[in-house]
């Protein structure tokens, strides 16, 4: 790699004048030394309450990993920086710090938006890069259709094609098996992840036995669902399959305000939240979403302790990225230990080796030749994924058996017919 | 003109430029890639002062024409692969018939009006974009292939050629005869009409070379960052900061404008360990600014420099 | 049905812009100032409302009036601390002064919606609603909560209405709005009548904030959408007039929800853009607006 060794030393050499002849950063030495921190740059949105638990939960694994001595006699160094949930600052954030910070690694953003706009940055500046949190099946297509370019980028969540089985496969025993129910309407904003989770939608919900007789497309920017759920209910499904992110509080409290009598079930982010409760005055209840994890849900023996000790420290339960971006922490330490070294490129072999058990399950990541080269593996023995249930202003998980800590109960609203 | 020569402005600014244009020597990649930011928004600020402080009129949308160039020559590049300087030229061009489309009618009106006419635009634009997902990538934004470089000293120098060439035409352009007509129609148009100039063609001569510049700018920024997004180059957000760091400059100065995006983005950088408070702290900074030295820094600096 | 349906919902949510535009409307009208804090003041009682309830546990009605007093708390502070520093310099040209009191509101807009961010998160809040429940008109379930909010809103234009025509403060807010200099001629303080009118507005945007989040929900993103969303409104009806902005409120509410159900919720806002555009050409004053 010829390419990159040229510019480095270029850029190191005014940097580190730079930085005595402005007095802006005394960090800026990229120098190594017997035991060189591993520099990990967090990106994330500071004000929003999936983003916020992202340098958190990051922090929390890497003092953990100090506290036990570091990866081979070297500590782990957390470098945070907010994007205010925009592309172009995120861009600016991750420039810095690969040029000016020295990071070997980035852990970037919720938002599939960001995420892609990051990624042939990753590509320009061989940085490896890991999303804790964006669904768009276009982060892995990139990797799979451009390897040697994209290779740095790594989907450390399920993508919206594995979401929308995950859901399906939840439906299938929760709704068709144990309630009976026949029909859906799939309700989801306009956005780019929302496609190819529809597109999910309706090739499995037909398959697991539920007809799919409309299917409802809305501005992300939408405020009022009264004519969105006026029209579902016009059509009489059994079910309303969600797709749902950058909305969430503001359904929620019009479905339970205009007592729509029809469940919703699907992906809902903003009803991952611990908050989600106190932010729509328990309208949540009854509300069906998929997860990752959730509060006392011993997903992996690893998943409680964490939550716990993160509650303990920052007082509130981590997001859904919180747990993903904790465990991202502790495989890229696995991996450079693996590796024996911060290279890369060799980074990226061990990345792309990893399996590791954390907080959700287990990490694996698909290879070149599968369709979603890079993304986080989904199935049974490695992450499937969780059904919840917000009930009493609580956060019950009742899919999968294995974990499920209570059966499905709704509002008095909701017309559930068969048990 | 000629007197500019002779001024100390002139002779400051030289010396900025020349400090400016070592920087690379000795900064690190990551002050560049800040300030090149930095010198796209203040080629923007200065198209937006051309329009407001000498023709007197308040665009409200300047991510409309800063918009169009940056998304007419990102989805060139995406859908077509042309080269980027093709593109660029292609974009900036775009940015000159949209404001031509936008300133026939604008200009029929005064005041707010224009203003609202102008902000209208950009909510149309925005919705556009959403709409039509498949060509621009919509609320998820817009991956360009190409960039003009990585090189942070290159795109560092460009950007700071950029704004030099830019500065030099609109601030000549402002201390012209065309200038003064413009300035003389934006305070007083019925005095500046009664002396046989026909307004509406200088002013719209005024809009045009606005919109190039913004376009133009706006190209290169999105070849600079390899991403077009609403949040990026259209939201309202991103015109405020404009016109902000226009006033803050100083209004009529053209170059004050300038000074004012600098100082905004860099600002924004050194408070990044203030976090979350950052973007509150450089509101409450230019609103102080507004409020209690309304002429702006240049405006400031020039006034005391008349005293003495 | 679909037609009781679209009618109903409508009538409330036009009803809410209405109110949302009125005090807006009534500062350009009368000082000829563009607030374009609007929408931060709006999410601003919304939240505060919130918070009384669900951080200090007072009951739903505190909640709201707490909301309401922080909206006129906030909106003195605009007017004390923003546009009349701008109105009193003598720094900046008169001629200018539109532009300064148009950034010096935004920025202090984007300083509320930062300050919102930063204590309660960008995510959305939504207040308790004063009714819950909902009856069945002609067929369609309609939430209590909403026909409060449409009942709400018409009572507060309708108070306005009755202040403006029939007290003496009130009809000299009247003939401000029509003709400053003549109030400064009749020997009225001009000064006192801006502050008679910011309290007017900043109770008016509280109402509407307040009602805003029991109905819909409102987050710190809705400060851009919300102070755009009255614009556009005012300059439908025409800058300064009540009256044109109360029929373009329900021109623009009717507008969105005929094309959220018979299109696509997904074009909600388009065809008033469209409008908008159209009325700007052809009409730039607006529908009721005086050149």
């Amino acid at each position: 790699m010829t390419k990159t060794s040229l510019p480095r030393v270029f850029r190191s050499f005014p940097g580190l004048l730079g930085a005595t002849a402005l007095g802006l950063l005394a960090t800026a030495s990229g120098q190594a030394l017997a035991a060189d921190p591993i520099k990990i740059g967090v990106i994330a949105e500071a004000q929003a309450i999936a983003g916020a638990s992202i340098p958190q939960a990051a922090q929390m694994a890497a003092d953990e990993i100090n506290a036990k001595g570091g990866v081979d006699g070297r500590k782990i160094e957390i470098v945070t920086y907010d994007n205010h949930s925009s592309s172009a600052d995120s861009v600016r954030a991750f420039q810095r710090a690969v040029n000016e910070d020295k990071v070997n690694i980035v852990i970037a953003s919720y938002i599939s938006e960001v995420v892609l706009a990051l990624e042939p940055w990753a590509s320009r500046l061989k940085t490896p890069f890991i999303t804790p949190g964006a669904a768009s099946n276009e982060i892995s297509k990139s990797v799979h259709n451009d390897y040697e370019k994209n290779k740095y980028t790594f989907h450390g969540y399920l993508t919206s094609a594995a979401l929308a089985l995950s859901v399906c496969d939840a439906a299938k025993e929760l709704l068709v098996e144990q309630k009976n129910m026949k029909t859906a309407v799939i309700m989801s904003e306009d956005a780019a992840w929302t496609k190819p989770l529809d597109v999910g939608y309706e090739e499995c919900l037909p398959k697991i036995g539920l007809k799919v007789i409309d299917h409802i497309r809305f501005s992300p920017d939408t405020t009022d669902f009264t004519p969105i759920f006026n029209k579902i209910e016009g059509t009489k499904p059994d079910v309303m399959i969600t797709g749902i992110s950058h909305v969430g509080v503001q359904p929620t409290v019009q479905w339970k305000n205009q007592q729509v009598p029809i469940p919703m079930f699907g992906i809902s982010s903003q009803a991952t939240n611990s908050t989600f409760g106190k932010d729509t005055n328990d309208a949540s209840n009854g509300v069906l979403y998929q997860g990752v994890s959730g509060t006392g849900v011993a997903v992996t023996e690893k998943s409680v302790p964490f939550a716990d000790g993160f509650n303990k420290r920052f007082g509130n339960f981590p997001s859904y990225a919180g747990y993903t971006a904790y465990d991202e922490v502790y495989y890229i330490a696995d991996a450079v230990k693996r590796a024996g070294s911060t290279d890369a490129d060799k980074l990226v072999d061990a990345l792309e080796k990893t399996d590791w058990v954390g907080t959700i399950g287990r990490v694996q990541f698909y290879g070149k030749d599968d369709p979603f080269t890079h993304s986080i593996k989904y199935g049974k023995g490695l992450i499937t994924g969780l059904m919840l249930q917000w009930q009493d202003g609580k956060q019950v998980a009742v899919w999968p058996k294995e974990v499920a800590k209570g059966q499905l109960k709704f509002p008095s609203f909701i017309k559930v017919t068969s048990n | 003109m000629g007197d500019f020569f002779k001024s100390r402005l002139f002779f400051v600014s030289l010396a900025v430029v020349i400090i400016a244009s070592t920087l690379p020597l000795y900064v690190s990649g990551y002050v560049l890639g800040l300030l090149t930011v930095a010198y796209y928004f203040g080629v923007f600020a200065m198209s937006w002062d051309l329009l407001f402080g000498f023709a007197g009129e308040v665009n409200f949308g300047p991510t409309f024409l800063i918009g169009v160039g940056a998304y007419t020559a990102g989805i060139l590049n995406n859908q077509y692969g042309w080269s980027v300087y093709l593109c660029i030229v292609l974009g900036a061009l775009a940015a000159v018939v949209a404001g031509f489309v936008l300133a026939l009618p604008a200009l029929r009106v005064r005041g707010p009006y224009f203003g609202l006419t102008t902000l209208v635009a950009v909510l149309m634009l925005q919705n556009f974009i959403v709409v039509f997902a498949d060509l621009t990538g919509g609320e998820i934004g817009l991956t360009i292939p190409d960039v003009i470089s990585i090189d942070a000293g290159v795109n560092y120098w460009i950007a700071l050629g950029f704004m030099t060439i830019s500065a030099i035409i609109l601030y000549g352009l402002s201390q012209s005869p065309i200038g003064l007509v413009l300035q003389a129609s934006g305070q007083d148009p019925i005095q500046a009409g009664a002396l046989g100039f026909n307004i509406v063609k200088h002013k719209l001569a005024a809009f045009v070379v606005s919109a190039f510049f913004s376009g133009l700018s706006g190209a290169l920024l999105v070849f600079y960052f390899g991403t077009a997004s609403v949040g990026t180059v259209v939201d309202i957000a991103v015109g405020v900061q404009v016109i902000v760091a226009a006033v803050l400059g100083g209004r009529r100065t053209v170059l004050g404008a300038a000074l004012g995006a600098i100082f905004l983005i860099v600002a924004g950088e050194f408070l990044r360990p203030t976090g979350e408070l950052a973007t509150f702290i450089v509101s409450t900074v230019a609103l102080l600014v507004i409020l209690f030295f309304p002429n702006g820094f240049l405006g400031a600096a020039l006034s005391h420099g008349a005293r003495s | 049905m679909l037609a009781f349906q679209i009618l109903i919902d409508g009538f409330a949510i036009s009803a809410l812009y209405a109110l949302g535009a009125t005090g807006f409307t009534l500062i350009f009208g009368v000082s000829g100032v563009l607030n374009l804090s609007h929408g931060a003041i709006m999410v601003l009682a919304a939240v505060a409302a919130w918070a009384a309830a669900s951080v200090l546990h007072v009951d739903t009605y505190t909640g709201a009036l707490i909301g309401v007093a922080v909206a006129l708390v906030a909106a003195f502070a605009t007017y004390f601390a923003v546009v009349q520093p701008i109105q009193k310099s003598t720094r900046i040209p008169n001629e200018e002064k539109e532009i300064f009191v148009l950034t010096g509101t935004l920025l202090w807009g984007i300083m509320i919606q930062e300050l919102i961010a930063y204590f309660f998160t960008n995510n959305a809040k939504t207040v308790l609603p004063i009714i819950e429940g909902v009856i069945d008109i002609l067929g369609v379930r309609t939430p209590r909560n909403e026909i409060f909010t449409a009942v709400v809103c018409c009572l507060v234009i309708a108070l306005l209405w009755l202040m403006v025509n029939r007290t003496r403060t009130g009809k000299a807010v009247l003939a401000a709005s029509m003709n400053p200099r003549g109030v400064t001629l009749l020997g009225l303080e001009l000064g006192s009548i801006y502050v008679v009118v910011w309290a007017i507005y900043g109770i008016l945007a509280g109402i509407a904030g307040v009602l805003l989040g029991m109905f819909l929900g409102v987050s710190s993103y809705s400060v851009g959408p919300l102070t755009a969303s009255a614009f556009s409104i005012v300059v439908l009806g025409g800058l300064g007039s009540v009256s044109g902005s109360l029929i373009a409120a329900f021109v623009v509410g009717y507008l969105e929800t005929l094309t959220a159900y018979l299109i696509s919720p997904a074009y909600r806002t388009i065809p008033a853009l469209l409008l908008l555009v159209a009325v700007m050409y052809v009409r730039p004053q607006g529908l009721l607006g005086r050149r």
